[in-house]
């Protein structure tokens, strides 16, 4: 049986069993899965939970759009027969109230169906907005309320146990794969024995790997399946295969980097060292610092010029519009006046002007604001570039991307908006120029807001390229570990 | 003796790579930190205090106008950057800067930098105060952690013990090493940045800064002496070399990443934060709900705005409603906020496990760029509305209320402008941010002399 030639595929077998064997004898195995399945656990049940949060307010927001629409069209009912006569602002004949105060519009972005995956931006940007016809600088910058310490602190989503907790597992796992074996002194009968190092690393890296992704990639796959019945389409499995795929190159990279630098033969507490500067380096410092060098290199334009062109164009309306603002006011002791005659309603200058000027300021204001996202744009692209440096922000744009919580929809979001927000202002333009007064068939065919959710195809480039790219990079320093293991100098 | 011990110990670490290349790019993070951050505050400060002048400037001269409208335009006030908030940006990118002082309503602080930058703000940002809460620690772990079990390996341990050096000693000769391997890291840094800072300052501020500074001293001292003398424990205490590095490196990942993390959304559960909606519509309601029980009292009429008040009375009427509307605003905006200072106060008892929870609060505390005094000026913004939203009623009740219908055509001049002051924000004292942080400082000190037992106490076991 000694004479038989080594057939490696069995070698590699006998390996991995007898490696499964060990560790899970030795507890080390369970222990760290056990964690790792804890930490996902959570990870998903702060995701669902604010996942949840969001979709509970995209549901009460439409609700309270319901409910102003039908309040709105009952008074005008009232109105049209005369039975009230209204203060100008609550009056829903009046076109310039229904375009502001009474307007209950809103634009909303429903989660995507694996937002749960990554919490990413969507605690901090907006997933509605109030539409009427403010100026942009007024309702654009209405924030979702978080304490700032949290949003600094960050969540404990499954994004965050995948780019920071996993690697460190990864490397409580393997960085003593070789020389823990040359420490015990069994790496030099290891050698003795018709077994190439190569397969000696792949077989402890197989086991390894394999229990670290069959916890952290069905779990959470099978709880939103199961939960979550959106999940459940064509598109969504084939985001989750690659969700898999990428989380499973990240593992495999960081799986490959143990291997080389146990391939180069120091001691258990070097190789220990080593890994936690390597994922220092790459998941803490890098990240951090290409955060800033993103801000040099095309920095945001300056808030407090926006706020000085948001002063100067208010006071610009303010006079052009003086007429307007400071005309007669008999509204008050005269309500007749507010009463729809032939499809007609005096819209009382004053709301005119506000609307005008409203619409005058967003005019001065837009160059600017289009610039802020411009140049957010400008920075994405840096960062897709910067990412090629980091594993860890590659895995984690793609992760945020899969899950519809990265930077690019909420801009798509704004930018959608900001458009509805013109159109909406466009149909109550002429009304109010007019004097034409709002009727039912008015209040039922007002804009609408509808969410153009972002091409699928773009999301499949952004998940499918990065995780090319890290199984590239996985198993290229892969097969230096391995070359350089089987060259025999990581034994003695 | 221990200066001996000390001595020999250094002289160890100066030959080994570790420290070299650790804390040389430390050095140089921290340099990269500084002049950024001094770069943009620099910048932001000038721009802001500019733009704050102007538009204080066009209020004053913006010639005759209806004085509701002139609310309208109404004022920005920018928050000034704290000189300490290069170290520690704090919360900073997470809050606004900018709050536009407009009738009727209390606007927020918008502009956060956080929304003008991309998603790897999130992974958090490069500044001095982070360089030192997390990563100095890993650096006393990666260069102390076999400082007591090596020599025990190596068999120098039993030989200093039969010589008779008392345990004492040897801690004291193992801690001033690594203490004044950290200390030659960032002490020329820190005192050079802490010159500079202090120098820019107008003489009136100096004071405060200084024990701003000394405050910022003094915690970072206990949070850093903590780990060292933790490590040191952990390395007399194990079996091996090995074993400490792997116990050490676990507990730093648990308590600096993980901990922060976990902290807030366990108190997030504790103290649930509203929703924007939610938020909103209770303020709606509470405004509403004071406004109708204000205009009943004055005007008894049911609705705010009821056609059966004469326009004659609008002045009084636009007092009544916001004067109405000052309680419903401060009850919840002030619900919020305490909200917000609960959860992070419940936090502070992490620092027991995770100490970096308790310094950061404290850092940011001293340094200015803390929830409180965001609070103190996000409240002193909304006290200069009013004091506009007043004035301006009280003109209109001296001067339109007698024009009825042609209410909106008095104008007022430059005159009434200048009865508003000029915004003048004077950020609190450091006894402010004291009084909110020292249980902080006191964990921190508690923690240091645990620690400190401890290793005091593993290494006369040997």
């Amino acid at each position: 049986m000694n004479k038989a030639k080594p057939r490696p595929l069995s070698t590699l077998s006998l390996i991995v069993l007898h490696e499964t064997r060990i560790l899970v004898r030795d507890r080390t195995l369970p222990l760290v899965c056990c964690v790792l399945a804890l930490m996902v656990g959570y990870g998903l049940f702060v995701g669902l939970s604010q996942a949840t949060l969001r979709d509970r307010m995209v549901d009460q927001v439409l609700k309270h759009e319901q409910e102003t629409q039908a309040a709105n069209a009952s008074t005008l009912r009232t109105v049209l027969a005369g039975k009230t006569a209204l203060i100008p602002f609550s009056n829903p004949a009046n076109p310039a109230a229904m375009a502001g105060t009474l307007s209950g519009r809103y634009a909303t972005m429903a989660n995507a169906p694996l937002a749960a995956l990554a919490i990413g931006q969507s605690d901090m940007m907006p997933n509605y907005y109030r539409i009427s016809y403010m100026s942009k600088v007024q309702f654009m910058y209405d924030t979702e309320i978080e304490n700032p310490w949290n949003l600094l602190s960050g969540h404990f989503d499954l994004a965050f146990v995948i780019v920071f907790v996993l690697p460190l597992l990864v490397t409580t796992l393997s960085y003593n794969l070789l020389s823990a074996e040359r420490e015990h002194g069994t790496l030099r009968m290891l050698c003795s024995q018709p077994l190439s190092m190569a397969t000696l690393l792949s077989g402890k890296i197989i086991v390894r790997a394999l229990a670290l992704m069959a916890v952290v990639i069905p779990l959470p796959l099978i709880v939103l399946l199961l939960i979550h019945p959106g999940a459940r389409g064509t598109e969504q499995l084939v985001l989750m295969l690659s969700w898999s795929a990428l989380v499973a190159a990240y593992v495999l990279f960081w799986f490959a980097v143990a291997a080389l630098i146990n391939a180069i033969g120091l001691s258990s507490s070097t190789n220990a060292l080593i890994m936690v500067a390597t994922w220092t380096f790459f998941v803490l410092i890098l990240p951090v610092t290409m955060n800033l060098v993103v801000g040099l290199i095309s920095p945001a334009p300056s808030r407090t010029e926006l706020a000085s062109r948001t002063r100067v164009a208010t006071a610009e309306s303010l006079r052009e519009f003086e007429d307007l603002y400071s005309a007669d006011y008999r509204y008050a002791s005269d309500p007749e006046a507010l009463l729809v005659k032939d499809e007609r309603i005096e819209v009382p200058s004053r709301m005119r002007a506000f609307f005008l000027s409203k619409q005058k300021v967003d005019e001065q204001v837009e160059p600017v604001l289009k610039r802020f996202d411009e140049q957010l744009l400008q920075q994405q692209k840096l960062v897709d570039r910067l990412s090629l440096l980091s594993p860890a922000i590659l895995v984690n744009e793609a992760l945020t991307s899969i899950a519809g919580t990265d930077a690019r929809r909420f801009l798509a979001f704004k930018d959608q908006t900001e458009a509805f927000h013109n159109t909406w202002r466009q149909y109550f333009s002429p009304r109010i120029l007019e004097s034409r007064a709002m009727t039912l068939e008015d209040l039922s065919s007002l804009p609408r807001w509808h969410w153009i959710e972002m091409q699928a195809s773009e999301t499949r480039w952004i998940v499918w390229w990065r995780t090319a790219l890290m199984l590239v990079l996985a198993s290229a320093i892969g097969g230096l570990a391995l070359a350089r293991s089987s060259r025999g100098s990581a034994g003695f | 003796m221990f200066a001996i011990i000390a001595a020999k110990d250094l002289r160890e670490l100066a030959r080994d790579g570790r420290l070299l290349w650790a804390g040389g790019l430390i050095v140089i993070l921290m340099l990269v930190a500084l002049a950024a951050g001094w770069n943009r505050q620099v910048q932001l400060n000038s721009e802001r205090m500019a733009g704050q002048a102007l538009d204080y400037d066009a209020w004053l001269h913006q010639g005759h106008r209806h004085p509701h409208d002139a609310a309208e335009q109404g004022m920005h006030v920018f928050k000034p950057e704290p000189p300490l908030s290069v170290f520690d940006p704090g919360i900073g990118p997470f809050v606004g800067s900018t709050v536009w002082l407009q009738a009727h309503r209390q606007s927020e602080v918008k502009f956060r930098p956080a929304q003008d930058a991309t998603g790897l703000q999130r992974f958090g940002e490069l500044s001095p105060a982070w360089l030192l809460q997390v990563l100095l620690p890993l650096l006393i772990i990666v260069i102390g952690f076999n400082s007591v079990s090596g020599e025990r390996e190596r068999g120098t341990l039993r030989q200093l013990l039969s010589l008779g050096v008392p345990a004492r000693s040897l801690l004291l000769g193992k801690a001033a090493a690594l203490a004044s391997c950290v200390g030659l890291l960032i002490a020329p840094v820190g005192l050079a940045f802490a010159v500079l800072v202090v120098a820019r300052l107008p003489a009136a501020e100096r004071f405060d800064v200084v024990y701003r500074i000394a405050w910022l001293v003094a915690g970072y001292g206990f949070y850093l002496g903590i780990f060292m003398f933790l490590t040191l424990a952990v390395s007399a205490l194990v079996r091996s070399s090995r074993a400490a590095l792997v116990l050490l490196l676990g507990f730093w990942v648990a308590a600096t990443l993980i901990a922060p993390r976990t902290a807030s959304e366990a108190t997030n559960l504790l103290y649930p934060t509203p929703s924007r909606l939610d938020f909103d519509n209770h303020l709606t309601r509470d405004l509403a709900d004071a406004g109708r029980k204000a205009w009943s009292a004055h005007f008894g009429t049911q609705t705010p705005w009821d056609p059966s008040i004469p326009l004659s009375k609008w002045g009084a009427a636009l007092k009544v409603d916001d004067e109405a509307g000052y309680g419903a605003l401060d009850e919840n905006f002030g619900r919020l906020w305490d909200t917000f200072e609960r959860q992070q106060r419940a936090q502070e008892w992490v620092g027991l496990v995770a100490p970096v929870v308790a310094l950061r609060g404290f850092s940011m505390g001293m340094a200015g760029t803390d929830f409180s005094q965001h609070r103190d000026f996000s409240t002193a913004a909304e006290l200069q509305r009013r004091k506009i939203q007043d004035i301006v009623s009280e003109d209109l009740i001296e001067h339109a209320d007698r024009l009825n219908n042609a209410h909106f055509t008095y104008k007022a001049g430059p005159e009434l402008w200048a009865r508003v002051p000029r915004f003048n924000y004077e950020p609190p004292p450091v006894s402010f941010a004291l009084s909110h942080h020292w249980t902080s400082l006191a964990l921190l000190a508690v923690m240091f002399c645990l620690s400190a037992a401890l290793a005091q106490y593993a290494l006369s076991r040997r």
